[in-house]
């Protein structure tokens, strides 16, 4: 029992992906878990919450924190986590950056609650609930503003054999040390460094396999993106739409730098350029919105208008 | 927020804190023209000096904003007259795109101005800074887009 | 027993998603009522809005990383609904590879990895002792197996849709990348070894049934309505009509996805953040359903494939149609994982798998609205979007799996609870658990 180490997992609001992608390292779990001593996992482990209060602080050596703070429970959760881990990692983008679960933000709380509780096309007159579940956050703010994390990583989710890798690492007291280089460094496609003509949308036409989707006006945001998933997508067609958020320092602006990119490779008439690109907060902040510029003046107005 | 604004000039006199990115091949000159020829303009830009503004990255902007700028203005060569050939067009396409993120975040588009001044259009440059200012004067601080 | 009491259970776990359970006893010692609590909602419905639709296929597959590609693939459908575009069958041929694919490697983790260790180790057994890796440690060649269906499908997906989490390939008018020979020559020749772990599957769950024949048949037996995609009457993923059966086992309906506002109806809980799915013409609570393997198997007149039919023949016979037993939920999940091999052999031996003409050209935006089914392996899912003439999403709403069955959770565990704490007095609270995990 000494020699192993000691591991919790816990998720705040999150979609169980990065989880997931944890159990696809496959007959390598057979390697991995009789390393480890389970404190907390409520996915495949009956403990409850009173189990990981109970424990000393800084008493497990690694923690994993998946998913965004989006209530109150997550946030307790998240420093709970904070004071019982020695090493606690910020496991995927949503925890990393706010990923997808950030996009909240661009809409007011109330908003929120009236097209999921209030009115939609099946749901009339309803309330937002309030027995035996945890308040929601008024805003999604990153969770570093929660808590300090010693290791990050992003993606969504992390690919397994990143997570393999950092999790076999950090068993061993190891440094983890990963490249530093964004998407197009491991895209296979050729560069040619042509402006396009021309902004298109992913459905329209068929592309060259083979070239560049940038350049080919498809917008890419494998420039700005820390390539940790060795270009998955642009290797199979699709564009990168930067899910593993910015590249080493992680948390500069990834939309502004896709926005960049983007400039420089098509230096068009400010109308044709803001008429094709339809949704750029959407577009080039998806993953990372609430550490952003931008987000970070969205979760003071929204702060400010809580007080 | 005109009560906001209100109050917020009664209590300590509030002057706008503009940012202005200038190329240093026109506008940062025509900016100093501005200064030696007198060419009168409001004291409130501090200027960064950059070699182009194909140099400048949407993160400028932002991070200015973010970090209490109530105004950003940037001032490059005329479309064609860039030294760097097309960095201004670059960064004018980058703006047409930031400015409506911006827009989409909520966020008053006046409190940014992109304009093109050549190193002998002094007064181009400063009448630039003047609108910046008024506009941004009339929004109040950059505080009031928390309200 | 004098007092009202609440008993909370806090997470529940080996479970997908956020939740805990309250029980709230009555005075008279009676079970009063029973919650099942999400915990947490994220608002994609509203962030979905003023997002190009095509780019909803890409954002949706993160409602849920356990059926990311129901989500991708039933969004792509929604939008190719709403826009009039029809892929090329070529296409259409890989998404269901890939549906398949997550079908099996979704079944088979929750057999093996949420649910197993109930049966192997007893819903009773130290917490400790019930987890996958004790699997892993007392049964290795059990789990090796497991391990190996799971790996089968995800690692498919991932050839298909680049990411087996949150896939990126499909795209309105096809797929964005077809399937190279090469790979769908690897691919086959790791069918005869899937076929073995599958059949070595079904011994299993015969043997668990066998077992505990007496649980699966005596606890929790709760007839609701059921809810499944069925396409000319055999059970299918990704297309086809919805049909609805009653308690009783009548066909109450049988309907085109886009007709779904007149039998979904929605009831907002005050003490969950996901809503109650019910049967809109039998109203809340009399319409409630349930949307699952079970149901499919339930509301289905037969299987697409032989050896899945002779598997749902054999579980007829032992539970009758519709099944009601909240256990035999593992025993459908097995029967459904050998459709989703057959089908993956199937067409991995249709040599139109490999075809390059897997994606349209001239696919054009339109406004609209457009109403997309698949299944996930919980249960039916539905995407509604409404555009502009843009293509930009104005309104969305989505009936997730999991809401179709919390009622029916609800539903099962007071009947479970009433058996535990009225009837046989106090026993470990850990026995509601396992009914959740359906
Ligand atoms: S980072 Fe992605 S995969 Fe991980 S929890 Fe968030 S949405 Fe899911
Ligand atoms: S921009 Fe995209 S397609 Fe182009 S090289 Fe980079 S990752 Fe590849
Ligand atoms: S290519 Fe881009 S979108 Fe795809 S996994 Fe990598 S970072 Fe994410
Ligand atoms: S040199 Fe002035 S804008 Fe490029």
């Amino acid at each position: 029992m000494t020699d192993k180490v000691s591991v919790a997992l816990m998720q705040g609001s999150s979609c169980w992906g990065c989880f997931q992608s944890l159990i696809d390292i496959h007959l390598r779990l057979a390697e991995v878990l009789p390393m480890l001593d389970i404190k907390f996992w409520a996915a495949v482990a009956d403990f409850k919450h009173e189990h990981l209060e109970g424990y000393p602080d800084k008493s497990i050596d690694v923690g994993l924190y998946e998913g965004a703070a989006r209530t109150e429970e997550d946030i307790h959760h998240l420093k709970l986590m904070r004071e019982k881990c020695k090493t606690l990692i910020s496991f995927g983008s949503c925890s990393c950056f706010g990923g997808i679960p950030g996009l909240a933000n661009f809409s007011d709380i109330e908003e929120c609650y009236d097209v999921k509780f209030r009115s939609n096309k099946t749901v009339k007159d309803g309330k937002v609930p309030t027995e035996n579940v945890p308040p929601i956050a008024p805003v999604i703010k990153p969770n570093n503003q929660y808590v300090d994390f010693d290791v990050y990583l992003p993606g969504c989710p992390p690919t397994s054999d990143l997570i393999f890798k950092a999790l076999t690492t950090l068993i061993k007291g190891d440094e983890l040390v990963l490249d530093p280089h964004t998407v197009c460094h491991y895209c296979n496609r050729d560069k040619q460094e042509t402006p396009i003509p021309e902004i298109l949308r992913p459905f329209d036409g068929n592309a060259d396999p083979d070239r560049c989707l940038l350049e080919q006006g498809y917008i890419c945001m494998g420039s700005a993106t820390w390539g940790l998933c060795e270009g998955q997508c642009v290797n199979k067609g699709a564009t990168c739409r930067g899910c593993f958020g910015p590249p080493p320092p992680i948390m500069q602006d990834q939309g502004a730098n896709g926005i960049g990119m983007l400039g420089s490779y098509a230096p068009l008439e400010p109308e044709v350029i803001q008429d094709a690109v339809r949704d750029p907060l959407g577009l080039f902040w998806r993953f990372s919105y609430a550490t952003s510029h931008l987000g970070s003046m969205r979760i003071r107005r929204e702060e400010a208008k809580n007080q | 927020m005109t009560m906001a604004k209100t109050q917020t000039d009664s209590e300590h006199e509030w002057t706008p804190r503009i940012v202005a990115y200038c190329c240093n091949w026109c506008s940062y000159a025509g900016a100093d023209l501005a200064g030696t020829s007198r060419i009168q303009y409001p004291p409130n830009a501090r200027i960064v000096r950059v070699n182009c503004t194909g140099r400048i990255s949407p993160e400028f902007i932002l991070a200015a904003l973010d970090m209490g700028a109530d105004g950003v203005l940037v001032s490059g060569c005329h479309p064609g007259d860039c030294h760097y050939t097309s960095g201004n067009l670059k960064l004018r396409a980058r703006w047409a795109i930031m400015e409506k993120a911006i827009e989409q975040a909520g966020i008053d588009t006046r409190r940014i101005r992109l304009q093109w001044a050549s190193a002998s259009e002094g007064q181009v440059f400063a009448d630039g800074v003047a609108k910046l200012v008024e506009q941004v004067k009339e929004l109040g601080p950059i505080q009031e887009e928390w309200k | 027993m004098t007092e009202e009491k609440v008993i909370r259970v806090d997470p529940v776990t080996r479970l997908e998603g956020h939740g805990s359970l309250t029980l709230k006893m009555g005075t008279d010692g009676k079970v009063k009522d029973v919650q099942f609590n999400v915990e947490s909602t994220r608002f994609f419905e509203k962030f979905l809005e003023g997002r190009p639709m095509e780019e909803a296929v890409r954002i949706a597959p993160r409602i849920c990383g356990i059926c990311p590609i129901p989500h991708h693939l039933v969004s792509v459908k929604t939008v190719e609904d709403a826009w009039d575009v029809t892929p090329p069958p070529a296409a259409i041929k890989l998404r269901r590879l890939l549906i398949e694919a997550k079908q099996l490697s979704s079944h088979a983790i929750h057999f093996y990895a949420l649910a197993a260790p109930d049966f192997v180790f007893g819903p009773f057994a130290d917490p400790a002792v019930r987890n996958v890796a004790a699997v892993l440690k007392h049964l290795p060649d059990v789990a090796v197996q497991a391990i190996k269906l799971m790996q089968f499908g995800q690692e498919l997906c991932k050839t298909i849709g680049a990411k087996a989490i949150h896939p990126t390939t499909a795209i309105p008018g096809g797929m964005l990348s077809p399937l190279k020979e090469e790979e769908r020559d690897y691919w086959l020749g790791e069918v005869p070894d899937l076929m073995d772990n599958m059949m070595n599957t079904v011994d299993l769950a015969k043997q668990v049934v066998n077992d505990y024949i007496d649980v699966i048949t005596k606890v929790a037996v709760t007839p609701t309505y059921y809810l499944g995609l069925t396409n000319n009457g055999e059970l299918d993923i990704y297309d086809g009509k919805v049909r609805v059966m009653d308690p009783e086992g009548k066909i109450v309906a049988d309907f085109e996805p886009h007709e779904y506002t007149d039998y979904y109806g929605e009831h907002i809980p005050n003490h969950s953040y996901a809503t109650h799915i019910y049967y809109k013409p039998a109203g809340y609570p009399e319409g409630i359903w349930r949307a699952n393997t079970l149901a499919r198997c339930n509301v289905a007149d037969k299987m697409a494939t032989p050896l899945a039919q002779e598997a749902l023949e054999e579980m007829r016979e032992l539970v009758g149609r519709p099944s009601h037993h909240t256990f035999a939920y593992h025993y459908a999940r097995v029967i459904e994982m050998v459709q989703a091999t057959e089908w993956i052999k199937k067409l991995l031996e249709d040599p139109d798998i490999v075809s390059t003409d897997v994606k349209l050209s001239d696919v054009e935006p339109k406004a609209g609205e457009g109403v997309g089914i698949v299944e996930a392996p919980r249960g039916t899912l539905l995407h509604n979007y409404e555009c502009d003439e843009d293509g930009i999403i104005t309104k969305a709403n989505l009936i997730v799996a999991t809401n179709n069955n919390i009622a029916g959770i609800e539903k099962s565990l007071m009947d479970a609870a009433k058996l535990i704490f009225e009837k046989e007095g106090h026993k470990e609270l850990d026995l509601p658990e396992p009914m959740v995990k359906t």
